[in-house]
């Protein structure tokens, strides 16, 4: 599903290169369940935001469903991202002025969906999450693991085969954080292929396989 | 997608009350101001164009120049014999018709005695020239008999109550009786002339009026308002070539120059209907016209406010817009293209502009009666709903709206949403200088407005206040009756028994008047007298005019009742003397002089007095004293009184007046208030300019405070780094105002140099005028700094106050 070949990225300081990603080789394949790990600074998110197509890399093709988004357009390749990649992040990153069903619903706007489609989708999704109680509530509202579900909920509207999380239980406390992880889990075993970004031996023993990066580089010890 | 749009943009609006209330306001506030000039505008340039055949209504002028052509007089009005001549020879002319304006008239009917200021002698087809409704009588033939005459309802109802007007008799100046014989609708406020009364022209064939003699050979008498129709889109150019010609053929020649062509010496014009209330401003008009400059200037201060408002609006978007980063960023997870969030911007600032538009129509309509009332205009929001106003004013918001948020949406939508989420999101630095050249343009124009109104007030002041070279307190004035041309030395000497009556003098023109009358003079030269060229105004008066105005005497002597033959002396001004090259005022006194023909001697010169408004400058002027034949030179009379009981000197003048004149009413004005009428437009735009300016300011500072608190935002870090580091609250808010005033400092240099060019050509209208003094520009920079200054500190000042443990967190 994902092939990264050769894939470096870096940032001029003063005029000298300096890398955050070097000369990474990975095959993901559908289904994986896959944890990246490493210290602060080892270029785990700027790793998981060029699979995801939100920032480019500056060397290296990257094949995503036998397709090459290295020289693919913006606008194809924005298509491809709609269609198949979903997001999570840490901070949720939530519209504060949108409600929990407003949140959930913005993806299918941008997909195009008709309204009464994107009701109905909404609609489910909620009674999943078991959160149609909250469709309300404005983000503010909500404790952080519910927020974090929601973000999620919305990361999986679009129904992608890919779900991308950079450090999904980094805000929550254990409990909510393992509860988080259980429905990764799940997702998982329907099919989704997830890529998680942590810090934690626990959340990342959740998954099929461990990447781990140092200073750019995958560690191979 | 629209619906979800909307929503977040009140939700938005909702959450930055503060933020939204500003930028809303001030856009409202701007476009209010806008149309509310922009009605005032239309009204201006609506003058006269109801009429049918307005394109086709042309009014004669005529000028006075000397052999060098240069114009000493340019009259709206010319002689009686001209229409009737020019219809003649000029088969072209499908119409003409002539107005008369008669100073105040006392009419009667009964026992109700009113004094009419707006009587007018009116041809009988003016209906058929102008669109002049005829409510009741006769259109072809209302005012064709003399002795006719046609009211407004309200005049009508003034004397006759509810009674039918028509046929009844009325009578004028206690002399004629006039047939009542139509009502007529008074011409609506965007009207040049508005007469109450018009009495049938050919009333002016009597004899004991004026008499068909004058009307047809009387060249000097410059006072009859001649209108022509002319075919559409007709060459006058053509017609105004041919009159020279015209003038040579039926005019006598010049007394001064009796070899010259009479066309040597003066013109004749055709001047538009609809430029009458604009373009022209000419020494005789019917009544005060506007002003194409005045119309231009409120244009362009509506334009600059608008363009405040919007700069201000455009500021604010784009400091609320980074508020909304995050927002972006995760839209653009979401799957948003780049155009989508651009049409998101741009729609959230159209449709937010709109509301301002609705609110600001609202707030002109709930204005607009008060503006009225003291402005006197007559100004009508139904102006605007018409489709080649309407049009562009619904567009005003689309493009505003479009402007100030293209720029947030572009910028915006070109975030890479990896680093907005990761709390990387810095405004580059484009977007502060752009910003800071807006704020640069705000405030040039508010300190330019600030000049302006400082330098108006300062001009208005100093026309009020300097010495006129005469004593202009506690005089009356009132209009003369010829009632008492056989019992003036009586009643002047009841008058003056009493002792708040300090004297009174009878006048052909009174101060703050023009001095529009002229005649040839000649001075002596070995034994005879020869004509000068110097032109010099006249002005018949009594023998205690010099007294009653106290005007000084710089050489010779006053007239007086001691000589008898003051009759034929006169009285020059210094200026007069300049104008005949004359270097001491001494060296005339005592020679024969000439003046309209009637031979004497100079008696006395006169100090310069500014009889005028400061707008002209002091002419050559005579003074001459009718003898008691020639009262009807006289047509006021002025009367000062003590300061200390001016009210119990009223009551007795009445009482005088009423055993003398029994059948006129009693009306008087004070010159004082006289003089401030002349300078009411100057005070009137000078009370704009302080409002206008105000909002400026205002909007200005709004603008300053949504740039302040954007800016103060993005250094919120090294603000918190330098207070861990010791700084001191004060050091930090001099650190982020010192920033702001050096715009204020560039601002003021930009605006300076305008300001200085724009009021130094106001000021040319004025023969006197005060010199444009640095210090005024000194205080109107240090005010836009100070309120500048202020604005930032409710920012600067919290900001560092605020706990740097809590800005530094957020790393």
């Amino acid at each position: 599903m994902i092939d990264l070949k050769r894939i470096s990225k870096w940032v001029n300081v003063g005029g000298k290169p300096n890398f955050i990603l070097k000369d990474i080789n990975l095959n993901i394949k559908e289904g994986e369940f896959v944890s990246i790990m490493g210290p602060s600074g080892s270029g785990k998110s700027s790793l998981l935001n060029i699979i995801g197509m939100l920032d480019d890399s500056s060397e290296g093709e990257y094949f995503f469903l036998e397709q090459a988004v290295h020289s693919l357009k913006e606008k194809q390749r924005s298509q491809l991202y709609k269609q198949y990649i979903g997001f999570v992040f840490q901070a949720y990153h939530l519209i504060d002025e949108l409600t929990v069903y407003e949140n959930i619903e913005t993806p299918l706007i941008y997909q195009n969906i008709k309204s009464s489609e994107r009701q109905a989708m909404v609609a489910d999704i909620l009674d999943r999450f078991q959160i149609v109680g909250k469709k309300d509530l404005f983000p503010t509202q909500l404790s952080g693991g519910q927020q974090q579900l929601v973000g999620i909920a919305r990361a999986l509207i679009g129904k992608p085969k890919l779900l991308l999380a950079d450090e999904p239980t980094g805000n929550l406390n254990s409990r909510q954080g393992e509860e988080i992880m259980e429905l990764f889990k799940q997702l998982n075993n329907e099919g989704v292929t997830i890529i998680q970004v942590t810090h934690s031996e626990k959340n990342a023993a959740y998954g099929s396989r461990i990447i781990n990066l140092l200073d750019g580089r995958v560690d191979l010890s | 997608m629209l619906k979800n749009y909307l929503k977040i943009a009140f939700r938005n609006l909702a959450k930055h009350k503060f933020i939204s209330f500003i930028n809303i306001f001030g856009l409202t506030v701007g476009l209010t101001c806008c149309l509310l000039i922009l009605t005032y505008i239309l009204h201006e340039t609506s003058y006269d164009r109801y009429h049918k055949q307005a394109d086709n209504i042309w009014r004669v002028t005529r000028s006075w120049n000397n052999k060098e052509g240069i114009v000493s007089l340019h009259l709206g009005a010319v002689a009686p014999p001209f229409g009737p001549l020019l219809q003649n020879d000029f088969p072209d002319i499908q119409k003409m018709t002539r107005v008369l304006l008669t100073g105040t008239q006392p009419m009667r009917y009964e026992d109700k005695v009113f004094n009419e200021k707006d009587v007018y002698f009116a041809d009988n087809n003016l209906f058929s020239v102008f669109d002049v409704p005829l409510l009741q009588g006769d259109r072809r033939n209302a005012l064709t008999d003399p002795f006719c005459v046609v009211l407004t309802p309200a005049v009508a109802h003034k004397y006759f109550g509810n009674a039918d007007p028509i046929n009844k008799v009325i009578r004028l100046n206690n002399q004629y009786n006039f047939k009542v014989t139509g009502i007529f609708e008074p011409l609506p406020g965007n009207s040049h002339f508005h007469p109450e009364i018009m009495l049938s022209f050919n009333t002016l064939k009597d004899s004991t009026i004026y008499g068909e003699k004058n009307l047809a050979s009387n060249f000097g008498n410059n006072a009859f308002f001649t209108y022509l129709v002319l075919p559409k889109n007709y060459p006058v150019k053509n017609m105004e070539a041919q009159f020279p010609a015209f003038i040579d053929r039926h005019m006598p020649a010049n007394k001064k120059d009796p070899a010259a062509k009479p066309s040597q010496y003066t013109r004749l014009y055709l001047q538009p209907l609809t430029d009458i209330h604009l373009r022209s401003h000419l020494d005789e008009e019917l009544e005060e016209n506007g002003d194409i400059k005045r119309v231009y200037i409120f244009g362009a201060i509506a334009l600059f406010i608008l363009l405040i408002a919007c700069i201000n609006y455009m500021n604010l978007s784009t400091a609320r817009s980074t508020l909304r980063a995050k927002e972006i960023g995760i839209r653009k997870v979401a799957g948003a293209h780049r155009q989508e969030i651009i049409f998101q911007f741009l729609s959230e600032s159209v449709l937010v502009s709109f509301l301002a538009l609705i609110l600001a129509a609202a707030l002109c309509w709930l204005t607009l009666p008060s503006i009225n009332t003291v402005t006197g205009l007559q100004l009508s929001i139904q102006s605007l709903i018409q489709p080649a106003v309407l049009i562009p004013i619904l567009l005003t918001p689309v493009l505003v709206g479009l402007l100030s948020g293209v720029y947030p949406a572009l910028f915006m939508s070109s975030f890479q949403p990896s680093k907005v989420l990761k709390g990387l999101f810095k405004a580059g630095n484009g977007t502060v200088s752009f910003r800071k050249v807006l704020v640069v343009t705000q405030f040039a124009v508010s300190i330019v407005l600030l000049i302006s109104t400082a330098i108006v007030f300062q001009q208005l002041h100093y026309m009020q206040s300097t010495s006129l070279g005469f004593s202009k307190e506690h005089v009356l004035v009132m209009d003369y009756n010829v009632g008492l041309n056989n019992t003036y030395e009586s009643f002047r000497t009841r008058l003056l028994q009493d002792s708040r009556v300090l004297q009174l003098s009878r006048s052909s023109r009174v101060p703050s008047g023009r001095l529009l009358d002229q005649s040839g003079a000649s001075t002596e030269s070995g034994d005879s007298l020869r004509p000068v060229s110097a032109d010099i105004k006249f002005l018949a008066v009594d023998h205690d005019f010099i007294n009653t105005y106290k005007i000084p005497i710089v050489a010779g002597r006053d007239f007086s009742r001691n000589y008898t033959t003051d009759s034929t002396n006169y009285v020059l001004n210094v200026a007069a003397t300049k104008a005949l090259g004359i270097k001491t005022p001494e060296d005339l006194v005592g020679h024969s002089f000439a003046y309209g023909g009637a031979k004497g001697r100079v008696i006395g010169i006169m100090g310069d007095f500014n009889f005028e408004s400061m707008h002209q400058q002091i002419v050559p002027l005579i003074l001459t004293m009718p003898t008691a034949k020639q009262a009807y030179n006289f047509n006021n009379i002025s009367i000062k009184v003590a300061g200390n009981d001016v009210t119990g000197a009223l009551a007795n003048i009445e009482k005088v007046w009423k055993t003398y004149l029994p059948e006129i009413p009693f009306q008087y004005t004070f010159l004082d208030e006289k003089f401030d009428q002349l300078y009411k437009s100057e005070q009137k735009q000078g009370s704009l300019f302080t409002c206008f300016a105000g909002i400026a300011i205002f909007i200005a500072c709004l603008g300053l405070l949504g740039l302040s608190a954007f800016s103060i935002s993005q250094r919120i870090k090294e603000i918190g780094v330098r207070k861990v580091l010791g700084a001191s609250t004060g050091s930090i808010v001099g650190l982020l105002s010192r920033d702001f005033l050096k715009l204020v400092a560039i601002a003021a240099l930009i605006a300076f140099p305008i300001a200085w060019y724009t009021m130094h050509s106001w000021l040319r209208d004025f023969a006197y005028r005060i010199s444009i003094e640095w210090w005024v520009f000194l205080i109107a920079g240090i005010v836009a700094a100070s309120v500048a200054l202020i604005t930032i500190s409710f920012q600067a000042i919290r900001a560092a106050l605020a706990n740097p443990v809590k800005s530094l967190r957020s790393e």
